[in-house]
């Protein structure tokens, strides 16, 4: 990084963390008036900007983490005489590693969300460049995309409910009118997973789309006037041009939906409630069970930290590069 | 974008467009026009096979619904939960969300642990906020802000911690496209930091905050299970009171298309009014470069 880059940097709060510049900061914070009454570095009133937010997240993430931390490291059976029972070190953590269905439930959600956001990525680009290349009535058209994404899941879920019906849904109506075979979409043991997915993608494309869209919509014009003046194929613009510049948004839509997919419960609570038997039921339905119906909060606070200690080694391997990017964008300002 | 020719006719490629995400509408709209359609049915027209597409419309499920279940009660509650967490989001979270796009605080690692906070499973942590809200419920301070259980505080507080992650990120990169000249210039002029945020800043990020705000608004308005596990009856939601139609006895289906169609309904005419504001936000971030 050359100097002049470097020193519009250092008068913006960044000197303490940047040792290298540190020696010519108190020069070069020229162009800011420090003439004025400077009470508080920028350091602190960057901190005071978000010390609110993070007074709320850190009590109400903290205190419940650290609960179930300590309800992971002991006996816990509420069904039974015991309650909250003797410490047991990592017992129940052993007891999950071991556990089949822990695994078996895992797998399903890990499955579940890798085919719904892949479909609902691909999709909702596609639907993006669609309504981007659109003369008129993109904004009918985009209207009508927030339309899933802003109904309640736990309410138009039950309606989907309805529609897979195997006597009397739509589903079956609109089968039986292609001379297929009608199906007991929820009941089935291969279909009931698919039938929730669908769901899902039905629910979250748009958001993909919507975002998409936007990213799309705020690219700058002129890399790509002058790609066409040089007669770049579309191909290579995509390539070169367009995605690059969309990473950005697309990793972070990425991350949210696979956020969102994994923690996935109200379809499910609402669809088909883990069945038939268990083959719809992901891993936050399991815990759901082994904690609200079991009584077994040691159990199911084990499994949520292990839950979420994936998650967070998932988004890290993800998100990597986009903290780089996000790293470089802020330092290059 | 890419294409930059405004010749008028119509091209094969559009017809191809239109077609395409005509199909693609009516796949997206149908499960809501069936949920309004089943709402309007007669009982002896809703579980029919094949299912009716033509029926003379009745209120009666409406009816029903609002004399079983206190809807306008639950309305008032969803209302009240929803703006009062989305105002907290939108203030709290702008704040944060500019300071780590200005000033790069935490280098990224803080606004990592606080996309964590957003993977716990809800019903993980549901325990724990249940005894929170309970012994705050009791305790003096808690009765005189309203938070606890069955205390619509307890959701506004509950939906607040839950969007704040999520409105941060959002914002982020809106904040990010201002360009920090303007700020600089400002504070030539002798504006104080603080007023750079409010008077510059701010007003740029509208169509940022927009978008989040309506975002937790449909977040709060439309989740379930906090609303499910930490109310009862006086602090009721409305998607809680939609669930109630799935009785013992079965799912009475009516009614419940006609609960969820009043749950949903003034979401949707919510997010198409402000249509046209979301695609200005959505369209603003041209200014990056």
């Amino acid at each position: 990084m050359s100097q002049d880059q470097a020193l519009p940097r250092a008068d913006h709060g960044l000197e303490a963390e940047q040792p290298g510049d540190g020696t010519m900061a108190p020069e070069q914070s020229g162009p800011t008036p420090t003439t004025r009454r400077r009470s508080l570095s920028d350091t602190g009133y960057a901190w005071l900007l978000v010390a609110p937010a993070l007074v709320i997240i850190f009590f109400f993430a903290l205190y419940p983490l650290g609960y179930a931390v300590a309800l992971s490291m002991r006996h816990v059976d509420l069904t039974s005489s015991v309650g909250i029972g003797p410490y047991v070190g990592l017992d129940n953590y052993r007891w999950a590693l071991h556990d089949k269905q822990f695994w078996v439930s895992a797998g399903r959600t890990g499955l579940f969300a890798l085919v719904v956001v892949v479909v609902e990525m691909s999709l909702g680009i596609w639907i993006a460049f669609l309504l981007n290349g659109l003369r008129w009535l993109k904004g009918l058209f985009r209207s009508f995309l927030l339309l899933p994404l802003a109904a309640a899941p736990a309410a138009v879920g039950l309606i989907w409910r309805n529609m897979y019906h195997a006597d009397f849904g739509v589903f079956n109506s609109l089968v039986a009118g292609l001379h297929l075979p009608e199906q007991n979409w929820l009941g089935n043991q291969r279909l009931a997973l698919p039938s929730v997915m669908l769901f899902d993608i039905w629910q979250w494309t748009p958001f993909v789309a919507v975002i998409v869209l936007a990213g799309l919509q705020s690219l700058p014009k002129e890399p790509f006037e002058a790609a066409e003046l040089d007669g770049a194929s579309t191909f290579m613009v995509l390539r070169r041009l367009t995605f690059p510049m969309l990473a950005p948004v697309l990793t972070l839509v990425f991350v949210l939906r696979s956020i969102d997919a994994i923690r996935l419960y109200d379809p499910i609570l609402m669809l088909t409630q883990g069945g038939p038997g268990t083959v719809t039921e992901t891993l936050t339905f399991y815990l759901y069970r082994v904690g609200m119906k079991f009584f077994r909060l040691d159990q199911a606070s084990t499994m949520a930290l292990l839950f979420l200690y994936a998650t967070i080694v998932f988004c890290l391997m993800v998100m990597r590069r986009l903290m780089r990017q996000m790293a470089e964008r802020a330092e290059r300002r | 974008m890419a294409s930059l020719q405004q010749r008028p006719g119509l091209r094969a490629g559009d017809v191809l467009r239109y077609t395409t995400l005509t199909v693609l509408m009516v796949f997206f709209l149908f499960p809501i026009y069936w949920m309004i359609a089943t709402s309007f049915k007669a009982p002896e027209d809703i579980l029919t096979r094949p299912p009716k597409w033509l029926f003379s419309p009745v209120l009666s499920n409406y009816v029903f619904a609002f004399r079983e279940a206190n809807f306008g009660l639950f309305i008032e509650n969803t209302l009240l939960v929803s703006v009062a967490s989305t105002a907290l989001v939108v203030v709290l979270g702008a704040a944060a969300s500019y300071s780590f796009a200005r000033y790069n605080v935490g280098k990224g690692h803080l606004m990592f642990f606080i996309l964590t906070t957003r993977m716990m499973p809800a019903i993980a942590v549901i325990i724990p906020y249940f005894l929170i809200f309970k012994i705050l419920g009791s305790s003096a301070v808690g009765r005189a802000i309203g938070v606890g259980l069955d205390r619509p505080g307890a959701l506004i507080v509950a939906y607040t911690m839950f969007n704040l992650p999520f409105a941060i990120w959002l914002m982020h990169s809106f904040f990010q496209d201002i360009p920090r000249e303007l700020e600089d210039t400002a504070r030539l002029d002798g504006l104080t930091r603080f007023a750079v945020l409010r008077k510059v800043v701010l007003p740029l990020a509208v169509p940022g905050i927009a978008v989040t705000a309506i975002f937790c608004l449909l977040f709060s308005w439309n989740e379930f299970l906090f609303a499910y596990l930490l109310t009862r009856e006086s602090a009721k939601t409305i998607t809680v009171g939609v669930a109630g139609f799935w009785t013992q006895r079965g799912i009475l289906w009516g009614p419940l298309a006609a609960a969820a169609t009043i749950c949903v309904v003034p979401m949707l005419a919510f997010a198409l009014v402000l249509q046209r504001h979301i695609a200005r936000g959505l369209t603003f971030g041209a200014v990056k470069g």
